[in-house]
């Protein structure tokens, strides 16, 4: 009971650290990538190539001065970007690094828990962590703030539903909701080859999830002077930031474990092809922001309801015949 | 240590429900309705039905939740209204009706050992009565003051809903 306790909080601790860490130069990636996809250099005076960059932002944040509204509602204020960090740090719980290895003769699974309802609560949990921004957009009494908020539930409720239709056709071909049963279910073949159209639907939806550029209408800097967070500032700020970099990582990590087969690649399977492949989902998501311009709120709107949803029930009726049919 | 567990949540989920109620401000009863349903949720993996936790939170605590709040914040009822409604009648009526209740619900407690069918659900039992049967001998028989009382907390807020609407004039 103790070994396994020890383990369990050593495992916990070096996953956080390694997210926290992953968070925080996931902002660096994002300002060197756009910064040279734009023929800038992005951040080079804070350490080798702006390499320190991310600790001295986090500096700074902790000591900026708080502000509140006055006429913010000042729990809520203080609780959303609890919520939306705390909600997106739960979910790191969920990821599938690796498979067992064995260290001083003991057998060390490289992920937290394998639950066997894995898919739903990673469904559920984004949906509480969504509750952050919104939250924090309505209670700090800011019009801008709320408009940002109410977007932001809008397009919650529109585009998980796409989001779980696509996760449902990878069930099925998997046969598991577990995550680590569903990494298992990819040996040989990825889910990306058996499921293209659910694929593109995920990261469709996905992006719009964890509100990335062409769908970041919660925030749209042009048209809400950067929407639900407008009124934070410090380490609150830095707290929402931090939760939407951690998302990124989320969301990169699950396209790995959905699609592209976890820790399953060529030659030795391990960890080091997860962290690869999440590190190719990172950068995919900071090279769509610099190539795509924001979409009209409307236009995310119809195009969740009207190509989404239909697409995504389609595809799973074609899998479930497909499956039928050749009897899997 | 499940006990404990089961405590802690079902308290918070007791005390959260009273917080619906009695919270001043629209989206904070909303809000403590989502607490109630998370802790709702808990108890549920504690009773090791973690599909149920996990549907209790996506579509609760999720989805019918992120649609009131949204609801919430569309109609802008931040301010807090004051009632103000001439309460000395309903008070008199509410308080006769509560003891009629009252005295009711000691006449449903004699009921209790009217059940028909003693001892634990087993597959024969099934088979000689039918689920339905089973069912209902829970329903009215062994769970009969808890059934009571769950309709009238509903007709109170079928009531309650109707007299809140009906003041917005």
């Amino acid at each position: 009971m103790l070994e396994f306790m020890t383990i369990l909080i050593i495992k916990t601790l070096v996953a956080f650290i390694v997210a926290i860490l992953i968070v925080a130069y996931s902002t660096w990636i994002e300002r060197k990538v756009l910064g040279h996809v734009q023929l800038r250099h992005g951040p080079l005076r804070v350490g080798f190539h702006g390499l320190l960059q991310p600790i001295a932002d986090g500096v700074k944040g902790f000591f900026k001065e708080e502000l509140i509204p006055d006429n913010a509602d000042k729990p809520l204020f203080v609780l959303a970007p609890i919520i939306s960090m705390g909600a997106a740090v739960t979910l790191v719980v969920l990821i599938p690094f690796g498979d067992k290895v064995t260290i001083m003769g003991r057998e060390i699974t490289l992920y937290l828990t394998d639950l066997d309802v894995g898919v739903l609560l990673i469904l559920g949990i984004s949906t509480i962590g969504s509750y952050g921004g919104i939250l924090g957009g309505w209670s700090s009494g800011n019009k801008y703030g709320v408009i940002g908020g109410m977007r932001g539930a809008a397009q919650m409720i529109s585009y998980e539903l796409s989001l779980a239709l696509a996760l449902i056709a990878v069930v099925m071909v998997s046969g598991s909701l577990s995550l680590v049963d569903i990494v298992n279910s990819q040996t040989g073949l990825w889910n990306i080859v058996k499921q293209p159209v659910a694929f593109v639907l995920f990261i469709i939806c996905g992006l719009a999830e964890i509100n990335r550029t062409p769908f970041d209408m919660p925030e749209a800097e042009a048209e809400l002077a950067c929407g639900f967070n407008v009124e934070y500032s410090s380490m609150k700020f830095a707290l929402f930031f931090m939760a939407e970099y951690c998302h990124m990582f989320v969301f990169a990590a699950l396209v790995t474990t959905f699609f592209l087969g976890g820790w399953h690649g060529p030659i030795i399977d391990g960890p080091h092809w997860f962290f690869l492949k999440t590190f190719f989902m990172i950068f995919f998501c900071v090279w769509e922001r610099s190539t795509f311009p924001r979409l009209r709120y409307d236009q995310v709107m119809s195009f969740g309801w009207k190509i989404l949803l239909p697409i995504g029930l389609l595809n799973i009726l074609l899998t479930g015949l497909w499956m039928l049919i050749f009897n899997i | 240590m499940e006990l404990v567990f089961l405590l802690i949540c079902g308290g918070l989920a007791v005390i959260s429900s009273l917080l619906v109620i009695f919270a001043r401000s629209t989206l904070h009863s909303a809000l403590w309705m989502v607490f109630s349903f998370f802790m709702v949720a808990v108890i549920y993996v504690l009773l090791h039905a973690q599909f149920l936790a996990m549907l209790q939170i996506i579509i609760y605590a999720g989805a019918i939740m992120m649609f009131i709040i949204f609801a919430v914040m569309m109609l802008n009822l931040r301010q807090e209204r004051d009632a103000k409604v001439n309460t000395r009648i309903s008070k008199v009526v509410g308080v006769g009706a509560l003891i009629v209740l009252f005295l009711e619900l000691m006449l449903v407690s004699l009921g209790q050992n009217l059940n028909a069918i003693q001892g634990p659900i087993t597959d024969t039992l099934v088979a000689t009565y039918g689920r339905v049967a089973v069912i209902s001998n829970f329903l009215f028989a062994d769970y009969l003051l808890p059934f009571e009382v769950v309709s009238i907390l509903l007709t109170a807020g079928v009531i309650g809903a109707v007299v809140l609407a009906k003041r917005v004039k």
